[in-house]
């Protein structure tokens, strides 16, 4: 008897999946990104770091495309595909922490804000309206100014520069699940605070959270690049996309897939983790539910 | 009335206000109510007549912001709730800690819209058995397993504990509800509207549970509603309330063979009589008055058909018929057990 009435039974999660698999489009995304994530991982199997990547071979410098060296080689004399492969690693590092930072520090701010509101709630978004009156990267750049060019640092000075747009989109998205009466009915079974915000508040958020999540990253990785394009970032010789496209900047006419290079690892990443972004949206919003 | 053990819950003198930038409205007014240990009360009245914002007292869970308390008691199992302060104002007798484990455990509320309070990502089973693990030391499989009965007991089958909200329909999900407020057997269960937002057949299996469920572990109960009906189904006592006040209490008989006020006697009026299909019904004419610009005199004053001068600015005062019949009309002021309507 039980074993008939026992329906497939799908968890939210599960069905996000289902739902984002259909969408072609994000699910390209998904893949490219897979490959560039599993290249940068397995790149020590292919190239050795510090001689492949970093140690200047200049008998070698600007060599056109061959089947030694895929991408040729750059001004340095190294090869152009290990540098990038070993630049997504950089790039995706600070990505993710970046925002995982300002998720954290935004999205606990933001679920404090809309939960409580009142005077607490405008001093904290006050602070943050201060906080995006200035451009992301100056800020960004001016934080760089201060400290060791690292990849700690650099994910510090590009997440904080996106806190207060995560506290903006979680405290609109808290103030929505608020005002719902199951948050009344958990409060009247006794439930604490702190519960009722991270369990009851901010799991039903997620969906918002999630997109944001994944287009953050995309635009954290741009940043990164812009910063060590314009040599506040992370310091050749250590290879990254932005500084690579900045030495490759000089032979534009005579190499341009030297900055092709980078550039389409930029744009592959950016466009899939926008993508992703997008997809989730879709699979996320229940008005959508099929 | 002195000190009675007896009592559940004891409500004295209350008087709420939701303060907003522009007005201040009187929701509540100066209202007295109790419970009997065992026994079960109805809170009668129409929209906006203040008997959520009652509910929500007892459970000190007024909108922080603008609910305020400002006169009166509340008592629960001799525990105060909310007492009066030296300077003759309503403060909360418990920390927030303390009251948290009130609620749930002591007091359960059941809300009037089983489709919003359920939280639509967790699993039913889980939020019952969350609600037990905060009032109950045990294990999350004691939690769980507590859950399954509660769910058997509202007639939903265990297997079912790991299907989400949306999964169930509405007079399901009612029961749900109603296995997750009655899961660490409250003393008191406060019924909001329990079965507004359910159609015919399934509110009468919904009340006919409340009913046995509370035969059984001997529960007291609020019941909220605005259908005279289910009070007569389900209650022992009744109180008519019209804007944020008492008019009329008593128990079954008095108000429905004995009815005083000339209010119950329009909302007796308002049903439908299966005996004579041909009788029109008789609304009660007007309006609530705004609570925010309340009458001097008699709130019902305007729409009262026995209405005289005195009604409009001198507010009437409890009258005592019978020891456990009472009406606020200035009909009845010789004390007089007999219909005046």
């Amino acid at each position: 008897m039980q074993e008939h009435i026992k329906k497939k039974k799908e968890s939210q999660a599960r069905q996000i999946w289902r739902r984002f698999k259909k969408n072609k489009i994000a699910m390209a995304a998904l893949v490219v990104l897979a490959i560039i994530v599993l290249a940068a991982l397995t790149a020590d199997l292919f190239w050795d770091y510090q001689a492949d990547a970093c140690d200047i071979n200049i008998p070698m410098r600007l060599q056109k495309p061959s089947k030694e060296h895929w991408l040729g080689t750059d001004e340095m004399g190294r090869d152009m595909l290990c540098r990038i492969v070993y630049g997504a690693r950089a790039s995706l590092t600070v990505g993710i922490f970046a925002t995982t930072f300002a998720l954290i520090i935004g999205g606990a701010l933001g679920a404090v804000c809309g939960y409580y509101g009142g005077r607490l709630d405008n001093i904290i978004m006050r602070c943050t309206d201060v906080l995006l009156s200035i451009p992301g990267l100056l800020l960004a750049i001016a934080i760089m100014s201060a400290f060791k060019p690292n990849i700690f640092y650099i994910s510090l000075a590009l997440g904080i520069s996106y806190i207060s747009k995560f506290t903006r989109i979680v405290r609109s998205a808290v103030l929505t699940v608020r005002e719902q009466e199951f948050i009344e009915a958990a409060r009247a079974i006794g439930a604490k605070d702190r519960t009722i915000i991270f369990k009851h508040v901010l799991m039903n958020c997620m969906a918002p959270i999630f997109v944001q999540y994944a287009l953050a990253i995309g635009s954290r990785i741009l940043s990164v690049s812009t910063l060590s394009y314009i040599g506040m970032g992370i310091q050749s010789p250590t290879p990254d996309w932005g500084n690579m496209l900045s030495g490759a900047r000089a032979f534009i006419v005579g190499r341009p897939y030297l900055v092709l290079g980078p550039g389409i690892a930029l744009l592959l990443t950016i466009s899939a983790f926008n993508l992703i972004g997008d997809g989730l949206r879709d699979a996320m919003d229940p008005r959508l539910k099929k | 009335m002195g000190i009675n053990t007896n009592l559940m819950l004891e409500i004295k003198d209350l008087v709420v206000e939701y303060r907003t930038e522009d007005e201040i409205v009187q929701a509540v007014n100066d209202i007295t109510l109790w419970i009997e240990k065992g026994k079960s009360l109805g809170l009668v009245g129409e929209t906006g007549a203040g008997k959520t914002t009652t509910a929500l007292s007892i459970l000190n869970l007024l909108p922080e912001t603008t609910g305020f308390i400002k006169h009166g008691t509340i008592t629960l199992d001799g525990d105060p709730i909310i007492r009066m302060d030296e300077k003759g104002n309503s403060v909360a007798a418990m920390d927030d800690s303390d009251m948290q484990k009130v609620r749930g455990k002591k007091v359960a509320m059941i809300f009037q819209d089983p489709m919003t309070a359920l939280n639509p990502i967790f699993t039913v089973g889980y939020q019952i058995a969350e609600s037990v693990k905060l009032h109950q030391k045990c294990s999350s499989q004691e939690a769980e397993k507590r859950a399954e009965e509660m769910l058997e007991l509202v007639g939903i089958p265990a297997g079912r504990k790991d299907d989400y909200p949306h999964q169930f329909s509405g007079g399901m999900k009612q029961r749900v509800v109603i296995a997750m407020a009655l899961a660490c057997n409250p003393s008191l269960l406060i019924a909001d509207e329990p079965t507004t937002a359910l159609d015919v057949t399934v509110q009468a299996q919904v009340l006919e549970m409340i009913k046995d469920l509370r035969e059984k572990f001997g529960t007291s109960v609020l019941m909220i509603t605005h259908d005279l009906g289910i009070i007569a189904e389900m209650c022992d006592e009744v109180s008519v309330m019209y804007a944020g006040s008492i008019v009329e209490h008593g128990n079954l008989e008095d108000i429905f063979d004995k009815t005083r006020h000339p209010y119950t006697q329009g909302l007796f009026n308002s049903l439908p009589n299966i005996n004579n299909r041909m009788s029109r019904l008789k609304p009660i004419r007007g309006l609530t008055p705004d609570p925010a610009n309340l009458p001097m005199g008699c709130a019902f004053a305007d729409r009262c058909d026995y209405v005289t001068e005195r009604c409009r600015f001198e507010k009437p005062v409890k009258k005592w018929l019978s020891d456990s019949h009472f009406v606020a009309c200035h009909l009845y002021e010789d004390g007089k057990d007999e219909s005046k309507l």
